[in-house]
């Protein structure tokens, strides 16, 4: 991504005009690309992943309107890739206002011409928890699961005996629940519920 | 000596009328980007267009040879034209009766871009072929009576003759500003340049040209803009400064005629970008007017006003 | 055509405001005398009403049998004492899955009386089509203004107007098979079957020429073919054929937008009115919902329809001197509306493709330190428009070019439903912004302005009420900006109700620009419509082009400010709901975090 602006930026290397000189002779022409254009701060250009605050929630891939972030698990190596291209993206900043921690980044850079496309886009891989007790790999990411401590009150985790299960998969859960219910036998609640609780918790935000 | 002096303006004519239209294209384009606030492009902008035009090949739509012939002989007509003009004191090529001549080259410009619109089945070069002919048709005849006017006053129809003979009467002062109208509405400028008008009818004739062809017809029609801006200011200029008897004094009324010729593109150009392009309709009505303008100029002139 | 009596047999209609869903039986006063004149429809079509109810403020509905179909619209469209009153467009919607019938519900624009808010409403009349006959008699044999919205219903979900008087196709390609309807539910949306073309032109009257006009021409900025037939240079008879940009933006949509998705798809549908789209879309779902938006952000709003107006209509001026090759008056006027959109990309981050709306308010508030700026801004171009008018206007050959070419008469722009500065420029006195009540989407109720209408019918008199729009325009702006209330910019909007409709409309600076909303369940979006001015206003061209010349072609075509891809827009974005399909537990997380993450 970072490449994306060498071609207009070797244009500008080549300084032919005189931007003050030129204006007074002629005020609509702009030597553009020669010179640098005023962007206001207000200015919604391309937005970038920070990849040092992305937790991989995928919020911003629920926002995106045109598909331009794309979620994929890719489970054999553990490993959840978030992926931008920026000739999809429409500029809308959805993704920037329902990012949970300010990873999307604007920026005020609209000059995408390039004559590679694979520098439009961005790919932040993230590493997905780990289930020791099954041996797979979880659908959240570690980042996600830290941020979910961060942000829960000890009170909640303690509830729900959270810290045990939650680097547990699905499956390891319903298996631990069932287990559970057969030992405490006369239960009033249903099993799904308690799958479903913990279900939410482990979700993202 | 006196060979050497007239080959050497000769050459210095044919110099200026090769090479010059597309400046004065360029400097149209200039002064027209002025006027809308624009830089635009250099002045030797329309030179890079030919250039390259000259160096794509053309796709013919048809077999006919008429439309592979029709720009080579446009260009041969324009320069044909601009070679039977003063240059200084020499005219390149001297017939004599240069008038009728002149007035039948000039047209054979327009005549063969008219012909060569006729030559593809499409309806946009139709309709810009019959918008010509129609242009042409209305006002060839007006600038026959305008060269009878002048013919009459210098009692010629050579033109080196007639530009050096002429005497002023009112009748000729009419006959000036009546043939800066009609030259104007020959050399196809807006608001007149109804036949090749683009967003109507694409170009008209030359929509189907490309490349080669199409740049030897753009080539051509410059050529003749230049040659009939040309005719005009000699007509303004030679007869009042006297007689020429030495090739200094040549050399500078061609000077003149170059300078006055530079001068007046940009107030061709200004009056191009101030104005939008007529309808056939009103072209028609307008150049049938000044028909009968002409008619009371010539009458005029014979009663030896 | 089979008798509705048959479909009553099987069939119940819902009806919200009647008790056991009859009228007739209902109390029913009460929906009836709130406005003028619905009454005395009831009272004319009592036989044939099978049913009613106030989608929401102004906004009335009546269930009616199919036979009456063009009565009952040619009894609104030519009401004696409603003038103005127009057919909008028509829905078409697959409702089998529902309740096993199609719907089309064509729907008018009422005016009792012009820029009287609290009066004027919209009457949409819904008829039921049995599945395997879905045929109703043509309105468009009377009324011009059904031609195209028949058409399109005709192709998209294969209704049968009994008695078209020109049933060609209209939307779908030439090498799209009969038989093949796409706007229906059972339609998969990647489905694109290709047959051999199938041309289907106006035959060429005797001694003419014909003169194809696109689909690639300079004079038009977009695909459009206009064949016009002509005698010499007299353009005699006219034929339309485009929706070459018809994009099918549902197939992005299909199955994933939510109701705040669509909105910035909204926005795509035009390069240069889609704030007026984004807004009206917007309005729909804050009608059916029932919310308010903050003060502010109807404000916001406004401001920005205004400045959007205001460049469009010197973006026109200035490709119309472009058609008569007046160079100048192009560059200036496109360098007259620079400024504006300089302004706007500091108002909202982008020149065009602003994506300041969100349902149920704005994104971006307007910070005071830009106020100023627009002042400054609003003040240039009056200026640089005033000089422009004096210049373009005192050129001879511009004006004589424009003066008494393409007239549209009343009637002819009358019955064709015709719209906007178009409209206006014919006489007829109607502006959504005064009419209807916008008031829950915009702030136009609470400024002043005045709306100009012409008489002449040419293209002058289209270059005049557009300037003189512009100019009011920038009045509002600066009102806007005084008056400007603080507080909040939004209020967020939980959970749609499911099957509700309503109508959002702007005036664009084409003409009205409507979009209809039906939701679905899950937050989803059933049925969406969008009806841009331009398709109204295009099937008239033919009618302008007649007798004027092939020079003038370009510019009554321009005059009329066609946007080629708002007409053909996206047809809807249709969701299947209700399709059990057994997840992974993979997508099944997926669609768990997708769903948080909107709201």
């Amino acid at each position: 991504m970072a490449e994306s602006a060498s071609y207009t930026e070797k244009l500008k290397r080549w300084d032919r005009f005189k931007a003050e000189k030129f204006s007074k002779k002629a005020p609509v022409t702009t030597p553009y690309p020669f010179i640098d254009i005023e962007k206001p701060p207000e200015y919604r250009g391309i937005p970038h992943i920070n990849p040092e605050k992305c937790i991989g929630c995928g919020a911003c891939v629920n926002a995106c309107p045109p598909d331009a972030l794309i979620m994929e698990w890719d489970k054999e190596h553990g490993v959840k890739r978030l992926t931008y291209n920026a000739a999809r993206c429409i500029r809308c900043a959805r993704c920037i206002e329902v990012c949970p921690t300010g990873a999307m980044e604007p920026t005020t850079r609209f000059e995408v011409a390039t004559d590679n496309k694979e520098d439009l886009v961005e790919v932040v891989e993230h590493k997905l928890a780990y289930c020791e007790e099954c041996g797979e790999y979880l659908d959240f990411t570690e980042r996600q699961i830290e941020y979910v401590r961060n942000i829960l009150p000890k009170d909640v985790f303690d509830a729900y005996a959270l810290e045990d299960r939650i680097k547990l998969t699905q499956e390891e859960k319903m298996r631990r629940t069932v287990i559970k219910l057969r030992e405490t036998e006369g239960n009033v609640y249903p099993a799904f519920m308690l799958v479903r609780e913990t279900k939410d918790d482990g979700g993202e935000e | 000596m006196e060979t050497a002096v007239k080959l050497g303006f000769s050459l210095a004519g044919i110099i200026i009328m090769l090479f010059l239209p597309p400046y004065l294209d360029g400097i149209a384009r200039r002064v027209k980007a002025r006027l809308q606030y624009r830089r635009g492009p250099p002045l030797s902008q329309t030179w890079y267009d030919l250039r390259k035009l000259f160096g794509m090949p053309s796709v013919k739509p048809t077999k006919k040879a008429l439309f592979t012939w029709a720009p080579y002989i446009a260009l041969a007509s324009a320069i044909s034209a601009a070679l039977l003009l003063p240059y200084g004191n020499v005219v390149p090529v001297d017939f004599g009766y240069n008038l009728v001549v002149f007035f039948y080259v000039v047209l054979m410009v327009s005549v063969f871009l008219m012909l060569a619109g006729l030559t593809v089945q499409n309806a946009f070069s139709h309709l810009g072929s019959a918008r010509e002919m129609q242009v042409i048709l209305t006002v060839e005849p007006l600038i026959a009576i305008l060269y009878g006017v002048l013919a009459y006053n210098s009692g010629s129809l050579d033109l080196y003759t007639i530009m050096t003979g002429l005497h002023l009467t009112p009748s000729l002062v009419l006959t000036y500003i009546l043939l800066a109208y009609a030259l104007y509405v020959e050399s196809g400028f807006v608001p007149f340049d109804i036949a090749e008008a683009e967003q109507e009818v694409i170009g008209g004739p030359l929509s189907e040209y490309s490349g080669r062809l199409l740049g030897v017809f753009y080539y051509a029609i410059y050529i003749k803009r230049f040659a009939l801006l040309w005719f005009f200011i000699s007509l303004l200029t030679l007869p009042w400064i006297g007689p020429i008897g030495t090739p200094e004094k040549a050399a500078l009324v061609l000077a003149l005629q170059f300078v006055l010729t530079v001068a007046f593109y940009p107030i061709i150009a200004a009056l191009e970008a101030t104005n939008a392009r007529l309808r056939i309709d009103h072209v028609v009505k307008m150049n049938t007017r000044a028909f009968f303008a002409g008619l009371i100029i010539l009458a005029m002139a014979f009663m030896g006003w | 055509m089979v008798n509705t009596k048959d479909l009553e047999a099987h069939f119940e209609f819902e009806c919200k405001a009647c008790e056991n869903g009859r009228c007739a039986k209902a109390d029913v006063n009460s929906i009836l005398s709130e406005r003028k004149g619905l009454r005395d429809f009831y009272e004319a079509f009592k036989e044939h009403i099978k049913g009613c109810k106030r989608m929401t403020y102004g906004q009335y509905q009546f269930v009616i049998d199919r036979e009456v179909l063009p009565e009952a619209v040619l009894w609104w469209h030519n009401h004696p004492e409603f003038k103005e009153t127009h057919l909008s467009t028509a829905v078409g919607t697959d409702e089998r899955p529902l309740n096993g019938h199609f719907v089309y519900m064509p729907f008018l624009n009422v005016q009792v009386e012009f820029a009287n808010e609290p009066e004027n409403y919209w009457v949409f009349l819904r008829t039921y089509l049995l599945a395997d006959d879905p045929s109703f008699p043509s309105v468009a044999e009377k009324l011009p203004a059904a031609l195209w919205i028949e058409r399109e219903v005709k192709d998209l979900l294969g209704f049968k107007p009994v008695n078209h008087p020109d049933p060609r196709r209209l939307i779908l390609p030439e090498d799209w098979p009969e038989g093949v309807y796409p706007l229906r539910k059972d339609m998969d949306y990647r489905h694109s079957p290709i047959t051999e073309p199938k041309v289907e032109f106006k035959e060429k009257p005797e001694d003419t020429t014909l003169v194809p006009m696109g689909p690639a021409h300079m004079g038009i900025e977009e695909p459009a073919h206009f064949r016009l037939f002509v005698k010499g240079e007299e353009i005699v008879d006219v034929d339309y054929r485009g929706f070459y940009s018809h994009r099918g933006i549902e197939k992005t949509g299909e199955g994933r937008l939510t109701y705040n998705q669509v909105l910035f798809l909204a926005e795509r549908i035009c390069g240069i009115c889609g704030y007026q789209h984004s807004v009206s879309y917007a309005m729909a779902v804050e009608r059916l919902a029932d919310v308010d938006i903050p003060d502010r952000a109807r404000y916001i709003r406004t401001l920005l329809l205004e400045l959007e107006r205001i460049h469009n209509h010197l973006l026109w001026v200035g490709i119309a001197a472009h058609m008569v090759g007046y160079d100048t008056g192009f560059m200036h006027a496109w360098r007259i509306r620079e400024p504006v959109m300089w302004l706007v990309e500091r108002l909202t981050g982008n020149r065009k493709q602003y994506g300041m709306n969100i349902v149920g308010g704005v994104r971006r508030d307007i910070l005071d330190y830009r106020k100023e700026e627009i002042l400054k801004v609003v003040k240039q171009i009056r200026e640089g428009t005033k000089t422009f008018l004096d210049v373009a206007l005192n050129t001879n050959t511009f004006i004589k070019r424009a003066e008494g070419v393409g007239i549209l008469p009343y009637k002819v722009a009358k019955a064709y439903s015709v719209l906007g500065p178009t409209a206006r420029a014919s006489g007829r006195k109607i502006d959504v912004r005064k009419d209807q009540a916008v008031k829950t989407a915009t702030a136009y109720n609470e400024i002043d302005f005045k709306v100009p209408v012409y008489k002449e019918g040419d293209v002058l008199a289209r270059v005049l009420v557009r300037m003189d729009e512009l100019f009011e325009s920038l009045w509002m702006v600066e009102q806007l900006i005084d008056q400007m209330p603080g507080g909040d910019i939004m209020v967020p909007i939980g959970k749609l109700p499911e099957y509700e409709e309503a109508l959002g409309f702007t005036e664009a600076h084409r003409g009205e620009v409507v979009h209809y909303v039906m939701t679905g369940e899950k937050n989803k979006v059933y049925r969406w419509k969008v009806r841009a001015p331009t398709y109204n206003n295009l099937p008239a061209v033919p009618e302008m082009l007649k007798g004027y010349h092939v020079a003038d072609a370009p510019l009554i075509i321009a005059s009329i400010d066609p946007c080629y891809s708002c007409t053909e827009r996206v047809q809807f974005v249709d969701v299947n709901t209700g399709k059990v399909k057994v997840l992974t537990e993979a997508e099944f997380n997926e669609l768990s975090i997708k769903y948080k993450g909107v709201f």
